[in-house]
């Protein structure tokens, strides 16, 4: 339970500091923090169990039909990367509240800040692969926010885009990656997969889905040849370029191999690939790193290459590799973090981040300097430093591989290399920054705050003594850790001195040579000076408009705006899908005994018949179609009623009311002239589609209505009174039995009336200042008689609405039918009296109506909840008043109400605004 | 509440019934014939009232008898006759403002007032 708090704090914490945003900035950074404190108090609630050896873990089932679960689990591994999620978090915190400036929205940074440490602690701490990639992707959408935090800066929404689109992506190969796995190993479970990571090497789709994950987790942690997007990330405010990419987002990735290592792990695709491209992930970052004149730059470059460093280990995969992984994970966080933030002090400090203006800063920030130089000498490999140990367990390893048989010595020979580069960047970190000479600085630099040297100062602490007493501060942490990712009985041994051994002539060398490679650097800038390199945001940027532009091309063909066309597509699909089923059945006409024609029933067939015609033929005048279009609406409300089907025919009727409104209302601003008639082709086309697509629904009707045929009608009408305590069962149906269909249309309803409304916004149509023949609008508007009669019949058509309404559960009616009554008598108001007569009366607004409706309906459905029922159960009694009599209560009335509300909101939403384009009325987006 | 209704009373109900049918009767037949657009819009209005109304008292008279007194049918004669005369006269003014075409007999106030005015009759 501890353990689910603890991730779900931040993302609970992260309203905290939206809530005091209009605070002081104090404020704003002690909620923030205050979550981060919590979260780790729990965290260190839980580690001594860990430590013990044990492995706390949560479930709560989510959605189990697809194997997923609300399910935490903390072993050793966790364990490592929640403390530096939660430790550097926290430093992060307080380095922030003095980085960012006072224009700076900080309740907003700290709170995409928080969303993102628990998205960071969801994957470190997830138990289930599906919930891993939920918090997988929550990371790479909360580190969109946090890298285009200053959206108003074009790069750094380029950036943001480019790590969005990057990460995304490699999440969505995770996705698929994780699904082979979860298919092979039968769940989603880490206990079940780690159970079956036998059965996963030896299955034939072993091979895509370690490259479908190890895609994801190259892209999250930029590994070659993904690894472009991450120096454009440095867009972002310092602190959040500290976080992500010292202990957070890029490790990601790196967590991702070793939680995956003891099931994927091991086999030789897994070996080559990556350690392979671990390597050139490294040796391509520290050479690029050495080259950046930028700050923040030159850390980037040297993120990628640690991190290379880090996978090439996970890739070799023996016991030490994976102990020395472990290490320089925890080594990298803590001397990188402290790295930038140090870019960012000299950055606040000074103004400028050009290694090639800074220069001389040792006199102004002494401080500063001592933390740099501890922190560059442990990414450099400097004995005595944390670094200089997992850099010599990686260089034994590297030394002892056999991979590549008689090449094998290529790799330390590379690796030496990649050192060297190290060596030479951090080198240059300082001096170009600390000594060199000094140049004219946008600020006259000075030490920074205390309280922002305080976490690098932590950092710096951390580096030295775990790099003096390594076995004293970190194999406690280690041991369970490598337990979790080598397997039981794992060891932690961590020397400082092995004797004089190739390892530690390959430390030597790598100082030596970064040196020389430092203080020959400027060859090594002619020589790069000959390549022309390209941005890779803007080859990014050609790649995504290239694709945009085709999948505009391909649009423009499918998607032409041509109503007539869509709906020929659609027919035509309807046709290929329904005539071969037409054609298997023997005999159109069924078994069932028809009934008797009479001459009623002929003569509406007949008026039906002609109206649908006429409404064809006479489709160029427009008004005239359209009422051969309501008539054909009228005759059909009639057939209802002949079959016995009053709630059918009640609602035809409105609704048939409401929509030829809303067509005349439309038809104002449609041309006047009617263009000429489509050529002879097109209608023949036209003719031959509808014909048939009449013919087929006609026989599908006429097959179905003659066969004998058993529905669910018969349970419906049996249940309707003592399950759902109505006599209507048409009514008891829609609020009760499927009350769910009914809360999913209400609220489509509701959704479709907003998207009508957000349509009519930008509209601005040409409005006619007369009809077809030229001749202008009657100068009065609102005739005297209709607008007295219309205030007379609202009264009454509002009783009328609510006679429908209440009887509706016993008798026909209900709250559709209601609220569409109320709906024509506001719209007849508006007709009658005009927009501003009806918004000086009522002036209310038809969203929140809506919204309204919809609202109480799922609250009655939630409301059963209450009494330990399911969702939307409904609850009815009897009772007997003096006067009014015996008389039922249901629940069901409620959800009525929100359907009656909903239909009254979305039918004026859509008519009123209509109506309204004409006027000053218009319908308009808030704040603009 | 009566089970079968007395002679005179089910005489009663079919004559409005009938007096309705007949006003529905003509009202279509003038629809179809009558020369002009005013002109015709008397028909159909004369069919809404005059004809419906009938039907509406026959079916008043007999279920007040059968199943004792309903409202229904009152308020349908209510509404019909609130809002009947106004389309009618909504029609006529889009009628008068479109300048339909007229026929000799049907003569229009605002061209030759004097024709109307008091003192000719």
């Amino acid at each position: 339970m501890y353990l689910a708090l603890m991730v779900a704090l931040p993302f609970l914490g992260a309203i905290a500091p939206l809530l005091v945003r209009h605070h002081s900035r104090r404020t704003i950074s002690y909620a923030a923090g205050a979550v981060a404190v919590v979260s780790l108090l729990l965290l260190g609630y839980l580690t001594p169990s860990v430590l013990a050896g044990e492995v706390p873990q949560f479930l709560a089932t989510w959605l189990p039909q697809l194997g997923l679960h609300v399910a935490f689990r903390l072993d050793g591994l966790s364990l490592l990367f929640a403390a530096l999620i939660l430790g550097i978090g926290l430093l992060i915190i307080i380095y922030a509240h003095f980085y960012l400036s006072q224009h700076d929205d900080a309740g907003r940074f700290y709170a995409c800040l928080l969303l993102f440490m628990g998205s960071m602690l969801g994957i470190v701490t997830a138990d289930n692969l599906i919930l891993l990639w939920f918090f997988w992707e929550l990371t790479s959408i909360s580190s969109f926010l946090l890298i285009g935090f200053w959206f108003h800066q074009s790069n750094a929404r380029r950036g943001a885009r480019m790590a969005l689109a990057i990460t995304g992506a490699g999440g969505l190969a995770l996705l698929a990656g994780i699904l082979l796995i979860g298919n092979i190993a039968g769940s989603y479970q880490l206990d079940a997969v780690f159970a079956a990571a036998d059965a996963i090497r030896a299955h034939s789709l072993y091979v895509p889905a370690l490259l479908l994950v190890l895609i994801g987790a190259f892209t999250k942690s930029a590994q070659f040849p993904f690894q472009f997007w991450l120096p454009h990330a440095m867009a972002a405010p310092t602190p959040v370029s500290a976080y992500l990419h010292s202990a957070t987002m890029v490790k990601a990735g790196i967590f991702l191999l070793a939680r995956l290592f003891p099931v994927l792990g091991g086999t030789f695709e897994w070996f080559t690939i990556v350690t392979l491209v671990g390597l050139a992930t490294m040796l391509f970052g520290a050479y690029f790193a050495l080259l950046k004149n930028d700050l923040k730059g030159l850390l980037a470059f040297s993120t990628i290459s640690h991190l290379g460093l880090i996978t090439m280990l996970l890739g070799l995969g023996t016991h030490g590799a994976l102990l020395a992984a472990l290490f320089h994970i925890l080594n990298h966080a803590t001397f990188k973090a402290g790295l930038f933030m140090i870019a960012g002090i000299i950055d606040h400090e000074t103004g400028s981040r050009d290694l090639r203006k800074l220069g001389g800063l040792r006199k102004a920030m002494p401080m500063t300097m001592w933390l740099a130089m501890i922190t560059s000498a442990a990414m450099a490999g400097v004995p005595l430093l944390n670094g200089f140990l997992s850099k010599e367990m990686f260089f034994t390893e590297a030394y002892q591989q056999h991979l590549f048989g008689g090449l094998s010595w290529f790799i330390p020979v590379l690796v030496t290399l990649g050192a060297m580069l190290s060596v030479a960047y951090s080198i240059r970190f300082v001096y170009d920054v600390f000594f060199d000479k000094a140049h004219e600085l946008p600020k006259q630099p000075h030490e920074p705050p205390i309280m922002m040297r305080v976490p690098v100062l932590i950092l710096a602490a951390l580096c030295i003594t775990v790099g003096i007493a390594p076995m004293i501060m970190v194999s406690g942490f280690l041991t369970p850790a490598l337990t979790s990712v080598a397997g039981a009985d794992a060891e932690v041994y961590i020397a400082l001195w092995h004797g004089f051994n190739l390892p530690l002539l390959m430390s030597v060398l790598a100082l030596l040579g970064g040196i020389i490679i430092y203080l020959q650097r400027t060859e090594l800038f002619n020589f790069n000076r000959q390549f022309d390199i390209r941005d890779a945001k803007d080859v990014f940027a050609g790649i995504v408009s290239r694709v945009t532009r085709f999948c505009d091309n391909l649009m423009q063909r499918i998607e032409t705006g041509s109503l007539q066309r869509y709906m020929a597509a659609l027919f035509i699909l309807v046709l290929v899908f329904v005539i071969p089923e037409l054609m298997n059945i023997s005999a159109l006409t069924g078994s069932r005994p028809q009934l008797d024609v009479d001459a009623i029933s002929l003569s509406g067939a007949i008026i039906l018949m002609a109206a649908a015609f006429g409404a064809v033929i006479f489709h160029r005048q427009r008004l005239t179609s359209l009422l051969m279009l309501s008539v054909v609406g009228l005759m059909v409300s009639l057939v209802f009623i002949q079959f016995s089907a009053p709630d059918l025919a009640m609602t035809q009727l409105v609704v048939e009311v409401v929509s030829i409104l809303l067509m005349i209302l439309a038809l104002f601003f449609m041309p006047q002239r009617i263009p000429r008639s489509s050529t002879g082709g097109r209608v023949a086309r036209d003719i031959l589609i509808a014909g048939f697509v009449g013919g087929v629904v006609g026989s599908i009707t006429f097959a179905l209505l003659t066969r004998p045929f058993s529905s669910i009608s018969d349970y419906f009408l049996a249940n309707s009174v003592p399950g759902g305590g109505g006599t209507n069962v048409v009514n008891v149906i829609l609020v009760d039995f499927r009350g769910f269909d009914t809360l999913g249309e209400i609220t489509v309803l509701a959704i479709a009336a907003a998207g009508i409304h957000k349509l009519l916004n930008n509209l601005r149509p040409f409005m006619p200042s007369g009809d077809v023949d030229g001749r202008a609008w009657h100068q009065v508007k609102h005739p005297m008689m209709l607008q007295t009669i219309s205030q007379l019949v609202l009264p009454l058509a509002l009783m009328v609405s609510m006679y429908i309404f209440l009887r509706g559960h016993n008798l026909p009616g209900g709250g559709f039918i209601a609220g569409l009554v109320t709906a024509a008598a506001m719209i007849l108001q508006y007709m009658a009296n005009g927009v501003d007569w009806v918004k000086e009366r009522f002036n209310y607004n038809y969203q929140s109506l809506a919204a309204i409706g919809v609202l109480i309906a799922s609250l009655t459905g939630v409301g059963s909840w209450l009494f330990g029922a399911n969702f939307l159960t409904s609850w009815f009694t009897y009772l007997d008043w003096p006067i009014v009599g015996k008389f039922e209560i249901a629940t069901a009335i409620l959800f009525d109400l929100g359907v009656y509300l909903t239909v009254i909101g979305a039918t004026l939403m859509i008519l009123a605004n209509f109506g309204q384009m004409t006027t000053r009325h218009r319908p308009r987006q808030e704040g603009h | 509440m009566l089970d079968t209704l007395p002679f005179w009373l089910e005489l009663t109900i079919c004559f409005f019934i009938v007096l309705g049918a007949c006003f529905a009767l003509i009202g279509s037949i003038g629809l179809l014939r009558l020369p002009d657009f005013m002109t015709r819009l008397h028909a159909p209005t004369k069919n809404t009232t005059m004809g419906v109304g009938g039907v509406i008292l026959g079916s008043l008279i007999y279920f007040g008898a059968t199943t004792g007194f309903n409202i229904h049918e009152l308020l349908i004669a209510i509404f019909l006759f609130l809002t009947a005369p106004i389309s009618a006269h909504l029609l006529a003014k889009a009628g008068m403002h479109r300048q339909l075409k007229l026929t000799e007999n049907t003569r229009d106030l605002r061209k030759k007032p004097e024709q109307f005015s008091d003192e000719q009759s």
